[in-house]
């Protein structure tokens, strides 16, 4: 379980991560999207208290990471593939980091054997290519069997047989009742491995929901209209179910509605339109917008835009 | 593959982790495990001790041929006893024997701060402190090895030393006396001499976390910096503020208790140089100790 609160990270004047509050429950894997630079990595760095966060205290189950006596039995994370000395072996690097935890070599062999490690574990870590520091760094992250998971980017670099080994382990890691947190900036590999899913833009919480609500809500359509009267037409169409983003300044995109009804009711209303085309979205189209749209509400925010502006946040959560 | 991740499936894994994995609480005592772990499995640390040991014994035995061959230039029969005696105290057995120090100290110091820099420039710090989140402990076990690892290598290069160079001093009368605490004080001086040269090079390196850089502020404060004020003390041995400054250098101060501290025409007491010394490493190690706690990884 990890709880972060308000969990702020500034460097100067950028701000990193804005306020994030969210909690990884076990039993599930969870997972965290994102465009890079949007702030994954320093929100997963301040859990294992390597960043000191400007604001706001996270938590992992139930005390910061630095107050646990066993703090690899508690979590094991990839944060990085090269936060290894790559004058070492990887064997070496394992017994050095059981060493601190009292872990038996027996354990090492075992991760090694698991994580396909055992052709280049006396080879130094310099010479290895990225799927392999990618093995090993989950191997670091597997030694004291913990609780709790935290895989930054897991996939990268691997091959496909890699990449489905991580997925299914994974997997088979939440299925023992552990909290399983990974990060990744592609919408699919998400979907195909997590339960849940956190999306980060900006350092902004955008969406916290189980993957299948966003998939489903991904998958509705979206009407493209375009009007001078776009912010009383963005009035009249907001409902229930229907949510409106101003894209740009008289332009709306529409989901949870036809374009036909988006028709009929600007006719009813007298609202003239430029433009009124159903966009068939993708699930990395969804991502994108829901993403790029956290970007735009930083630079434009007021202009413009008025009333139109649909708060993602409120109605993806 | 993955039905093998803990070889138990089955069974909520919350709680009960300890029973398949035996995990122990991190203690001081298993980072300094993990850190003699750590400083033998790189070459860098061969490499670097193997040229300390190489150069102390080299030094030592090369120093007995310039005695041998200034005995026999000089005719040790010809000798005054005043003669004798000053020949002593340039080229006592402590001299001879500890001949190699400072460069030894240098190869030291780049060991002391790639000890640290190592871990930063390639990421491993993060793994480091992922495994002790406390920092100061893997930092304190970093500095315990490295002090100690730095004090028996310098033992055993001064033993060797000693070795080599027997024959030529006892032939000369000039061997070492185990009996004569001056003698034995200047090479145990160096002894700790070159421990705190070492956790100096950490200290800077803890607060650079830069290799190269860590190395160049190493070899300017003990090499660079001394030699200047040699040329200056010698040009203006007249002049108060060279001669208070030079015997106040970290390397001029520290070398008061080791065989070259008397052959400086002003220098400190023994134990108060290597106060100074010590000092000086306490405020870089600290200053280090805070950089390393409170910025991030």
């Amino acid at each position: 379980m990890i709880e972060a609160r308000g969990l702020t990270k500034r460097y100067g004047a950028k701000t990193a991560v804005d306020g994030v509050t969210f909690t990884v429950q076990p039993g599930q894997v969870t997972g965290f999207l994102g465009p890079n630079g949007a702030g994954k990595s320093t929100t997963m760095r301040m859990i294992v208290g390597l960043d000191r966060p400007t604001a706001g205290t996270v938590t992992v189950n139930g005390k910061p990471y630095a107050a646990h006596r066993r703090p690899l039995a508690e979590v094991g994370a990839l944060l990085d593939a090269k936060a290894v000395h790559t004058g070492r072996t990887a064997r070496n690097h394992l017994l050095a980091m059981a060493a601190t935890h009292g872990i038996a070599t027996k354990r090492v062999d075992e991760v090694i054997e698991l994580t396909g490690l055992r052709p280049v574990a006396s080879k130094r870590v310099g010479g290895f290519s990225l799927g392999m520091g990618q093995r090993l760094g989950i191997a670091t992250a597997l030694l004291g069997d913990p609780r709790t998971l935290i895989l930054d980017e897991p996939v990268n670099g691997l091959d496909p047989e890699g990449v489905l080994w991580v997925r299914n382990i994974a997997k088979f890691l939440a299925s023992e009742g552990r909290t399983v947190f990974l990060s990744s900036h592609l919408m699919s590999e998400v979907a195909l491995t997590a339960d849940h899913v956190l999306v980060i833009g900006r350092g902004r919480i955008l969406a916290d929901a189980p993957v299948t609500e966003i998939v489903n809500g991904a998958a509705r359509k979206v009407v493209r209209v375009r009007s001078p009267q776009a912010t009383e037409l963005a009035e009249l169409l907001k409902g229930a179910d229907t949510e409106v983003d101003a894209v740009e300044p008289g332009l709306l995109e529409v989901r949870g509605t036809d374009a036909a009804a988006v028709g009929e009711l600007a006719a009813s209303a007298r609202i003239v339109l430029h433009e009124l085309m159903p966009v068939a979205s993708t699930l990395e189209e969804a991502y994108m917008s829901l993403t790029a749209d956290a970007v735009e509400y930083q630079s434009e925010d007021i202009a413009a835009i008025t009333g139109a502006t649909s708060d993602l946040e409120g109605s993806k959560a | 593959m993955s039905a093998t991740v803990t070889a138990r499936a089955g069974g909520p894994a919350s709680g009960t982790t300890a029973e398949h994995t035996p995990v122990q609480n991190v203690t001081f005592w298993r980072l300094l495990r993990s850190e003699w772990v750590k400083l033998w499995t790189l070459r860098s640390t061969w490499w670097t001790l193997g040229s300390t040991v190489v150069i102390m014994v080299g030094v030592a035995l090369m120093m007995s041929f310039v005695v041998q061959f200034v005995m026999d230039e000089m005719g040790a029969g010809e000798m005054s006893p005043e003669d004798q005696a000053s020949m002593g105290g340039i080229f006592g057995a402590p001299t001879v024997i500890a001949g190699g120090y400072e460069f030894a100290a240098l190869v030291v110091a780049v060991l002391g701060a790639m000890v640290i820099t190592g871990e930063y420039s390639t990421g491993m710090i993060r793994s480091t402190f992922a495994a002790a989140p406390g920092r100061l402990g893997a930092f304190a076990a970093k500095a315990t090895v490295l002090a100690v690892v730095t004090a028996v290598l310098t033992t055993v290069s001064l033993l060797l030393s000693w070795l080599v160079s027997y024959p030529i001093l006892n032939a000369n009368d000039m061997a070492l006396d185990w009996s004569d605490g001056d003698q034995l004080q200047k090479l145990y001086g160096v002894v700790i001499y070159t421990v705190l040269v070492a956790l100096f090079a950490l200290g800077i390196g803890t607060l650079l976390r830069h290799t190269a850089g860590a190395i160049f502020t190493a070899v300017a404060v003990f090499l660079v910096i001394p030699m200047v004020f040699g040329i200056a003390v010698a040009l203006a041995s007249n002049v108060d503020w060279v001669l208070d400054v030079n015997k106040f250098l970290p390397s001029v101060a520290g070398s008061a208790i080791t065989p070259s501290g008397a052959q400086v025409p002003e220098v400190l007491d023994p134990w108060v140089g290597v106060s100074v010394l010590a000092a000086y490493t306490a405020v870089v190690v600290i200053g280090g100790a805070f950089r390393l706690k409170l910025d991030d990884a």
